[in-house]
C-alpha cells in the first residue's frame, strides 16, 4: 500500500496519519535526550525505529504512550493530544510486563477490565485473542510456567485485546532467543495483516526493522534527532520469502551503513573524551 | 526470567530424598535428643522437686482429662477467638496503613516513625494503659492483641508496596487504571509475599499478646488457665496449656505456609 515513488520529505501516509509527532523534545534534568523529533505514522503503517543504545527510543515511546511528559512539541493520536495514556493506544513491553499473580486469561483481560468492559464481552474476546497469538490451551497457566516467547505472546494478546488503533512495541522480541524471535516476527506480521493498526516498533535489530517496517527511522546524535527516514519499498504481505529479496539486502545495508557511521562517530567521541 | 522456569509444572519441587535416608539423618537424631531431654527432666523432677511439679509422665497422664475438660475447652476457644478477631482487624487496618505508607510520601512522613516506635515498644508496657482505658475486660485483651500484631503487618506491607516493580505500575498506567484500582489490584497482590511474612510474625505476636493480657488482667482464657493452675499447684494441667499454645504457634506457621503455596503458586523466590 505504500507508494514507492513518494519522496521521503512528503510521506505518502500523511493524509491518513494516525500518530503525528511535532518538534518533540525531552530532557531528564540536565540530560537532553532528544530534540525536534517529527514524524507521522499512518493508520495502517508500521514505522520501525532504530538507534544506538541510550539514544532515547524507550523514552520516545513512553512519551507517545503518555507515560512520560514531554518538554517541547506535540504528540497527536487522531484528534487527541497526548498528555497522559489515552484509550486506543496499547504498549507491548520489552520485559513483557505480565502480572505474575494473574493467569494468561486474566493478564489478557486486564486492559479490557480497566476499560470497563462487560463480563460477557471479556469472556468472548479474551479467548479469541489468546487463540490469535497461539496460546490456546494455556488460559490457566501462570507467566512463570511459560517460556519467554510464550510470555511475550501473552503480552501481545493483552495489547491486542483492547483493539487499539495504535500499537507501541518497545523491543518486544529482544528478551527471547533468536529462533523464537524469528517465529514471533512472522506471527506479528500475520496478525497485523489480519488487523492492521498504526504501529511503532522499536528494535536494535536492523534486519527486524527492515522486515517489519514500512519506514525505518534512524535516530542519531546527542541529544538525538531523526537522522534519516528510510522508505522500505518491499512488497507486502511480508513473509519469509521477503528475507531473500535482493531489495531486502540493499535496504538492510543502507540502514546498516547509516547506523554504523553513527556508531563509529560515537566511538571516536569516546576516545577523545 | 530464568530458563529453568520454562514449562515448569506448577508443583515442581526438588525430589525429596528417600524416606529411609531422611529418617536416619534428621528425624532420628532429633528424636533421640528429645527423648534424652525429656528423660533428664523426668529424673531431675523426681529426684529434686516436690511432687506437684510437672514432669513428662504426669503431663501425659493428665492430658486426656484436661483436653476434654469443658472449662479448658471454653478457655481455649475464648483465647483463639480473641486472637482471630484481633488478627483480622490488624490485617485489614495494617494492610491499609501499610499501603498508604508505601505509596504516599506524605503518609510515610506522617506515620512511619510512629509505626517503628510502636513496633519496638514491648506490649507489656502498654497493657496498664489499655486496662485503664478499656477496663479489666476482653476489650483490653483485643486491644493488646491488635497492638501486638498490627505494626508487623504495617511495616511489611509498606516494604512490599515500596518494592512494587515500576514496570507493573507502568503497565497499569498504560491501560489507564484508576489510582485506587492500581493500589488494590497491582500494589496489593504484588506485595502479597511481604504481607504473608508480616502475618506470620503477627500471628505469633498476637498469641503472646493474648496470653500476656490474660495473665495481667486475670480474664478467662488459655493464658489465665495456665496462670491459675500453676498458682494452685496444678503444674501438669498448666503444662498441657503451654504445649497447646506452642502447637497453635506452629500450626499458624504451617497454615500461612500452606496458604502461600495454595493461593500464590506464582510466588517463588528468584522466579520472575
Ligand atoms: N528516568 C530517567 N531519569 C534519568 N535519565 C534517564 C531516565 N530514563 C532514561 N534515562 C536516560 O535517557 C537516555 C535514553 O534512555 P532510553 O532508555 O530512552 O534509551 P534507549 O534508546 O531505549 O536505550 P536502549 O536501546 O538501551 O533500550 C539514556 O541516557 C538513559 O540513561
Ligand atoms: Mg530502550
Amino acid at each position: 500500500m505504500s507508494a514507492p515513488s513518494a519522496p521521503a520529505a512528503q510521506p505518502a501516509h500523511a493524509d491518513s496519519a494516525r500518530i503525528r509527532v511535532r518538534s518533540l523534545g525531552k530532557r531528564y534534568g540536565a540530560l537532553e535526550v532528544f530534540r525536534n523529533i517529527e514524524f507521522d505514522v499512518g493508520a495502517r503503517e508500521i514505522v520501525a525505529i532504530v538507534g544506538p543504545s541510550g539514544c532515547g527510543k524507550t523514552t520516545l515511546l513512553r512519551c507517545i504512550d503518555g507515560l512520560l511528559p514531554h518538554d517541547t512539541g506535540d504528540i497527536w493520536v487522531g484528534d487527541a493530544r497526548v498528555e497522559e495514556p489515552i484509550a486506543g493506544v496499547a504498549m507491548v513491553f520489552q520485559h513483557f510486563g505480565l502480572f505474575p499473580w494473574k493467569t494468561v486469561f486474566d493478564n489478557v483481560a486486564y486492559g479490557l477490565r480497566m476499560a470497563g468492559a462487560a463480563r460477557t464481552e471479556i469472556e468472548r474476546k479474551v479467548p479469541e485473542f489468546i487463540k490469535m497469538v497461539g496460546l490456546a490451551g494455556f488460559e490457566k497457566a501462570f507467566p512463570y510456567q511459560m517460556s519467554g516467547g510464550m510470555q511475550q505472546r501473552c503480552g501481545l494478546a493483552r495489547a491486542l485485546a483492547v483493539e487499539p488503533s495504535v500499537l507501541l512495541m518497545d523491543e518486544p522480541f529482544a528478551a527471547v532467543d533468536a529462533q523464537t524471535r524469528e517465529i514471533l516476527q512472522f506471527e506479528l506480521l500475520r496478525i497485523w495483516q489480519e488487523r492492521p493498526t498504526a504501529m511503532i516498533f522499536v528494535t536494535h535489530s536492523i534486519e527486524e526493522a527492515v522486515l517489519l517496517g514500512h519506514r525505518v527511522i534512524v535516530l542519531k546524535g546527542r541529544p538525538s534527532s531523526i537522522h534519516e527516514i528510510v522508505e522500505i519499498d518491499l512488497p507486502g504481505p511480508r513473509t519469509r520469502a521477503t528475507l531473500q529479496l535482493p531489495r531486502f539486502a540493499e535496504l538492510r545495508e543502507r540502514v546498516w551503513g547509516t547506523l554504523m557511521r553513527e556508531a563509529r562517530e560515537a566511538e571516536f567521541q569516546l576516545e577523545r573524551a | 526470567m530464568t530458563s529453568s522456569a520454562i514449562n515448569a509444572p506448577a508443583d515442581a519441587a526438588p525430589e525429596p530424598p528417600p524416606l529411609s535416608d531422611r529418617l536416619r539423618q534428621t528425624v532420628l537424631p532429633r528424636l533421640v535428643t528429645g527423648l534424652i531431654l525429656l528423660l533428664m527432666w523426668e529424673i531431675a523432677v523426681r529426684l529434686l522437686a516436690p511432687p506437684f511439679v510437672a514432669r513428662p509422665s504426669s503431663v501425659v497422664a493428665i492430658a486426656p482429662k484436661v483436653l476434654t475438660d469443658p472449662k479448658f475447652l471454653a478457655a481455649t476457644g475464648s483465647t483463639l477467638l480473641a486472637v482471630a478477631e484481633g488478627l483480622v482487624i490488624s490485617l485489614i487496618l495494617g494492610t491499609l496503613t501499610g499501603l498508604a505508607i508505601g505509596r504516599s510520601r506524605i503518609a510515610e512522613k506522617a506515620l512511619l516513625q510512629h509505626v517503628n516506635f510502636f513496633y519496638a515498644m514491648p506490649m507489656i508496657v502498654i497493657l496498664p494503659l489499655f486496662s485503664l482505658w478499656f477496663g479489666y475486660s476482653a476489650a483490653t485483651r483485643i486491644a493488646t492483641i491488635i497492638f501486638a500484631s498490627i505494626f508487623a503487618i504495617v511495616m511489611n506491607v509498606a516494604d512490599g508496596a515500596r518494592a512494587v516493580p515500576g514496570e507493573y505500575l507502568e503497565v497499569a498506567r498504560s491501560f489507564r487504571a484508576q489510582r485506587l484500582r492500581m493500589l488494590f489490584e497491582i500494589v496489593l497482590p504484588s506485595s502479597m509475599p511481604y504481607l504473608l511474612a508480616g502475618v506470620r510474625l503477627a500471628g505469633g505476636r498476637a498469641l503472646i499478646g493474648a496470653v500476656v493480657s490474660e495473665f495481667f488482667l486475670s480474664i478467662g482464657g488459655l493464658g489465665y488457665y495456665i496462670l491459675y493452675n500453676s498458682r494452685s499447684y496444678h503444674h501438669s494441667e498448666a503444662f498441657v496449656g503451654v504445649l497447646l499454645l506452642a502447637a497453635f504457634g506452629v500450626g499458624f506457621e504451617v497454615l500461612v505456609g500452606w496458604c502461600t503455596r495454595r493461593f500464590m503458586p506464582w510466588y517463588r523466590r528468584g522466579a520472575n
